[in-house]
């Protein structure tokens, strides 16, 4: 190439520190979690606060998990999760099929575009006729409202992210099992699903992670702290226990862990999805 | 003879493809359905709701009569003592952190697309941020800027940028602009993400031949990157326009929008208005006025769009 030696060497440099300038910011909120959840109390409460755990302790771990209701917010975290992720997935498997293979019909079409609508409808905006609806049907205070505003954010997503999964596969395939005398719906589930696999599991993941992360809808439509699930929960924390960052902090840590689990797993066909998603516009 | 079976096998043919078809809708109708009734009952009604309901005295108490009230709830949600704040608050909070973003986002990108060792740990690192519940995010940051204890406040006393820890959330001229921080630091992985797939695609070439032409880093970026990066960017924008001028949870899990309305924008409003005053009316005539703004902004950019490729055909 043109350029010099030198240059190059200034250019590589400079990105290295703004790497790793990034990362540090990136990181430290997390890394400054996990220092405050295995500190004691008389360690977070310092005025100079400090990297290293004098008695590191898992009290705070402990005090959360036992003594709050953060065992039972999580279990209805992923109780919501895990069937938001398969409500949607069930209605989106449907809808993503025929937007792949029909969209030569004026109503696939249609309900393609409401899709799209229906993803830049603002959450605000739904949530106090969604609260009177629920109101109404006395689905207040039970998971099913969360389900249903849940489902209606991951419908979408899941449709878009497997029409292009499906759109992939090819269509002699199919018609090779059509011959067969195989069902539309027996030849989803024979032919379609399992080569799409990878994509099934990548869309389940971003639905759940969706409905784990979510805060307004759960706020809002649950009262009963039975029934309350983590993010809200957490929220609450704050209140309960103003100043004891510890437990928060340890709270925190516990409930991130899953999803950066998740993450960790899925990040090739996260970075695909969003890009594939953003994309496209 | 042999014409009318000719003719024959066109009809049959043209009956039996026609069959197959209308079969084929009537499947492909079936599949559709049930997404289209979730936007039916789910987004759909809601919409039309909130804008009736909001030319209506509704409010969760039932005392409100239900009757037609005209404009009178527009007027009072404008006129009501916090609505220029948080008119002013909420454009704010929308430019400075999409705009915080955007920069952090495009810088990040430029040096992950960069041929260097260590890239896909790199990636990994930044994109973290973006995978955190906002309320952890928000406790997180709470905590790191708390005046007694935090850690922020701690350095930057020990730094001498400051001569004592300083309330950032619970002082009025610092509040939200510390939310907008945090919110920046959580949402920046990705811009990052799309505008690095964006360069990716970039061919090479153009940058060897501008390079060949003496053109510097400094002006290839300028001249190449940027022009190059400008559809996505656009989509980006836009759509982080809306989600955050939007956005309920940062803002509410860290000052609920105080300390006296300082950090408060209009979804901070509309909550407020519908549950803690429980006023439908006033919260739905507040929603179709966000609502407006967004339907006004999206003709915006779809005229400018137009207007654009119109120029282009020109051409």
């Amino acid at each position: 190439m043109v350029e010099s030696k030198r240059s190059k060497l200034v250019q590589k440099l400079l990105t290295y520190v703004v790497l790793v300038a990034f990362s540090l910011f990136c990181l430290f909120p997390f890394l400054w979690m996990v220092i405050t959840a295995l500190k004691p109390t008389d360690e977070v409460r310092s005025t100079r606060p400090s990297f290293f755990i004098e008695n590191p302790t898992f009290d705070n771990f402990l005090h959360v998990f036992w003594n709050t209701g953060f065992l039972t917010y999580f279990k209805n975290s992923l109780f919501v999760g895990v069937a938001a992720t398969a409500l949607s997935l069930l209605i989106s498997v449907l809808s993503a099929y025929a937007l792949s293979r029909f969209m030569r019909f004026r109503g696939v079409k249609l309900v393609s575009v409401t899709m799209i609508l229906s993803q830049m409808v603002p959450p605000v905006l739904l949530l106090i006729p969604l609260y009177i609806i629920m109101m109404q049907l006395g689905f207040l205070n039970t998971h099913i409202s969360l389900l249903v505003a849940y489902t209606t954010f991951t419908i979408p997503l899941c449709t878009f992210m497997l029409t292009s999964f499906f759109s992939s596969i090819p269509i002699e395939l199919e018609e090779a099992a059509e011959m067969d005398g195989c069902s539309k719906i027996g030849l989803i589930c024979r032919v379609i699903l399992p080569i799409s696999i990878p994509g099934l599991v990548s869309t389940s993941l971003f639905a759940f992670v969706n409905a784990w992360n979510e805060f307004m809808f759960g706020y809002v439509f649950i009262n009963d702290d039975s029934l309350r699930t983590l993010t809200p929960g957490l929220s609450l924390f704050k209140g309960l226990y103003t100043t004891d960052w510890g437990s928060i902090m340890s709270a925190s840590v516990m409930s991130v862990l899953p999803v950066v689990i998740l993450f960790l797993y899925l990040q090739k066909y996260l970075v695909e999805g969003v890009t594939a998603g953003a994309v496209k516009g | 003879m042999r014409v009318s079976v000719e003719k024959d096998a066109e009809s049959l043919s043209r009956k039996r493809r026609p069959t197959r078809e209308v079969k084929a809708k009537q499947i492909a109708y079936m599949f559709v359905l049930p997404a289209f009734l979730f936007f039916l009952v789910i987004v759909a009604y809601p919409l039309v709701s909130v804008i009736w309901d909001s030319f209506h005295d509704k409010n969760l108490l039932n005392t409100g009569d239900g009757r037609f009230v005209g404009l009178a709830n527009y007027v009072e949600v404008i006129r009501s003592e916090y609505f220029v704040q948080a008119f002013v608050n909420t454009g704010i909070w929308t430019i400075v952190s999409v705009a915080g973003e955007y920069i952090l986002g495009i810088v990040a990108a430029l040096a992950l697309a960069q041929r260097i060792r260590g890239r896909a740990i790199f990636r990994g690192i930044i994109i973290i941020p973006w995978i955190v519940p906002v309320v952890v995010a928000g406790l997180t940051w709470t905590w790191m800027l708390t005046p007694d204890y935090g850690v922020l406040n701690s350095w930057l006393v020990k730094l001498g940028l400051l001569d004592e820890p300083y309330y950032f959330l619970g002082e009025p001229d610092t509040a939200l602009l510390s939310i907008i921080i945090v919110n920046i630091w959580r949402s920046f992985p990705f811009y990052t993400i799309t505008l690095l797939a964006a360069l990716q695609s970039i061919p090479r070439d153009i940058y060897e031949a501008a390079a060949l032409d003496g053109i510097g880093p400094v002006g290839r970026f300028f001249k190449i990157t940027l022009p190059q990066l400008k559809s996505v960017s656009i989509v980006l924008i836009m759509i982080h326009i809306i989600w955050t001028a939007i956005n309920f949870d940062f803002i509410w899990v860290m000052t609920e929008g105080g300390p006296v309305h300082s950090s408060e924008t209009l979804p901070i409003m509309i909550y407020r208005f519908a549950m803690q005053e429980l006023n439908i009316g006033l919260a739905s005539a507040l929603a179709s006025l966000m609502l407006a703004f967004m339907i006004i902004g999206f003709m915006m950019y779809y005229l400018y769009i137009q207007r654009k490729s119109g120029n282009r055909g020109g051409m």
